[in-house]
């Protein structure tokens, strides 16, 4: 009924495309969000946030590559998505920049993301209860959101997407055939995410102050320039 | 100072692993993850490596005792639109159709092919692809064209974004 047996050789593809691009281009691309989060984090539960995150991002890559596979259309959909895109990863980049301020002591608010996170001010409330981990839950609100951030890899996938749903022979099919697709592609992608999240979430280093201030100076000016391109995408 | 006693300080070692050449690889490893975006961006010039104006016309390669003839349409070639390729042939047979991938040179993108089917004019194929838009803001993208059985030609130009 949904064409399973011509889309599962390409999910099989997608799997292995996600797995290797995450290594290839996720860490580049992505690595620094994955590590933002890791390096404030203060809890003793350090897996959960991640996975969370994680599970996040691939539900939203799941229903975007049903919705492609369901119109068959992947221009369409991505000239309304540019728009939200831009936003996310603006927002994004506030993010990272602002934890990297707290981190680096520039802003007085804490670890906003940490089980200890004690923040004053509308602004630092604001951050805090949008992404406060002291129930690690938060983490896939974020991943869901942050999933639509703009990526090379994520739209080629989706084109593959919207081609699984032109082939099939139902709306209906289209639409489990993408979202096969890009379930495949996103699940593929987080063993590398993992792995830099895990490699940055060293307990002796956030102890060493001059390591992790260094780590909010980066995240600083990685912060920035995600704002700034998101303004100009 | 001797050289035995110096290196049978176990209290040296330590504070030389945990401070030393494991915090260098740490430093390194954080600055080059939260930096990439950054150095990926900075480093686009690849303009030298661009082998086809694809924006003006088509561009032709040599492939074994034959030419591959490459367009994009419509034009300006524009990143997130559907796009039309053509390859013409020259001298060349093919038994299977040909195939185009879609890439960045020196970023992994995912797969991104084209499948490409006889035209009516002859030794004319066409295919539809997309090529997607990079938010590291880099414009270069380059074009494997496949011909099964004979070989394969690569196209690297630039699009509009």
């Amino acid at each position: 009924m949904f064409s399973m047996s011509s889309t599962s050789p390409l999910s099989i593809v997608f799997l292995t495309a996600g797995f290797t691009v995450g290594f290839g281009h996720c860490i580049g691309m992505c690595g620094p969000i994955a590590v933002s989060l890791s390096l404030n984090m203060k809890g003793n539960n350090r897996i959960l946030p991640h996975l969370l995150y994680n599970v996040g991002r691939v539900i939203t890559y799941t229903i975007l590559g049903a919705l492609m596979g369901l119109t068959g259309s992947f221009t369409g959909l991505t000239a309304h998505m540019a728009g939200l895109q831009k936003g996310i990863m603006i927002f994004a980049g506030m993010i990272i920049l602002v934890m990297g301020a707290a981190m680096a002591g520039w802003l007085k608010i804490g670890p906003i993301f940490g089980d200890y996170a004690s923040p004053s001010g509308l602004f630092s409330r604001g951050f805090y209860r949008l992404s406060r981990a002291g129930s690690a839950t938060t983490y896939l609100p974020l991943g869901l959101l942050l999933g639509l951030l703009p990526c090379g890899p994520v739209y080629t996938a989706l084109i593959a997407a919207a081609r699984s749903g032109m082939e099939a022979p139902s709306p209906l099919a289209g639409a489990v055939n993408g979202a096969s697709v890009m379930a495949c592609f996103g699940i593929g992608t987080i063993p590398a995410l993992f792995l830099v999240a895990k490699l940055a979430d060293l307990g002796w280093l956030k102890a060493r102050q001059t390591f992790y201030r260094f780590g909010g100076f980066l995240m600083v000016l990685v912060g920035a320039y995600f704002v700034y391109k998101g303004i100009r995408y | 100072m001797n050289l035995n006693s110096y290196f049978s300080n176990r209290t040296f070692l330590f504070s030389f692993t945990s401070m030393g050449v494991f915090p260098t690889i740490f430093v390194l490893f954080l600055f080059f993850t939260l930096m990439c975006p950054i150095i990926h961006a900075a480093g686009s010039d690849e303009t030298g490596a661009i082998n086809c104006n694809i924006q003006e016309s088509a561009c032709t390669q040599s492939l074994g005792d034959g030419t591959v003839t490459l367009d994009i349409f419509p034009k300006p070639v524009k990143a997130m639109a559907d796009l039309t390729f053509e390859l013409i042939l020259s001298g060349l047979t093919l038994t299977t159709a040909p195939y185009i991938d879609l890439g960045m040179p020196g970023m992994k993108m995912g797969p991104n092919h084209v499948l490409m089917k006889p035209s009516d004019q002859k030794h004319t194929y066409t295919g539809t692809g997309i090529i997607v838009r990079c938010p590291s803001g880099r414009t270069i993208w380059k074009a494997d064209v496949t011909l099964p059985g004979v070989g394969s030609v690569e196209y690297v130009f630039d699009v509009i974004y």
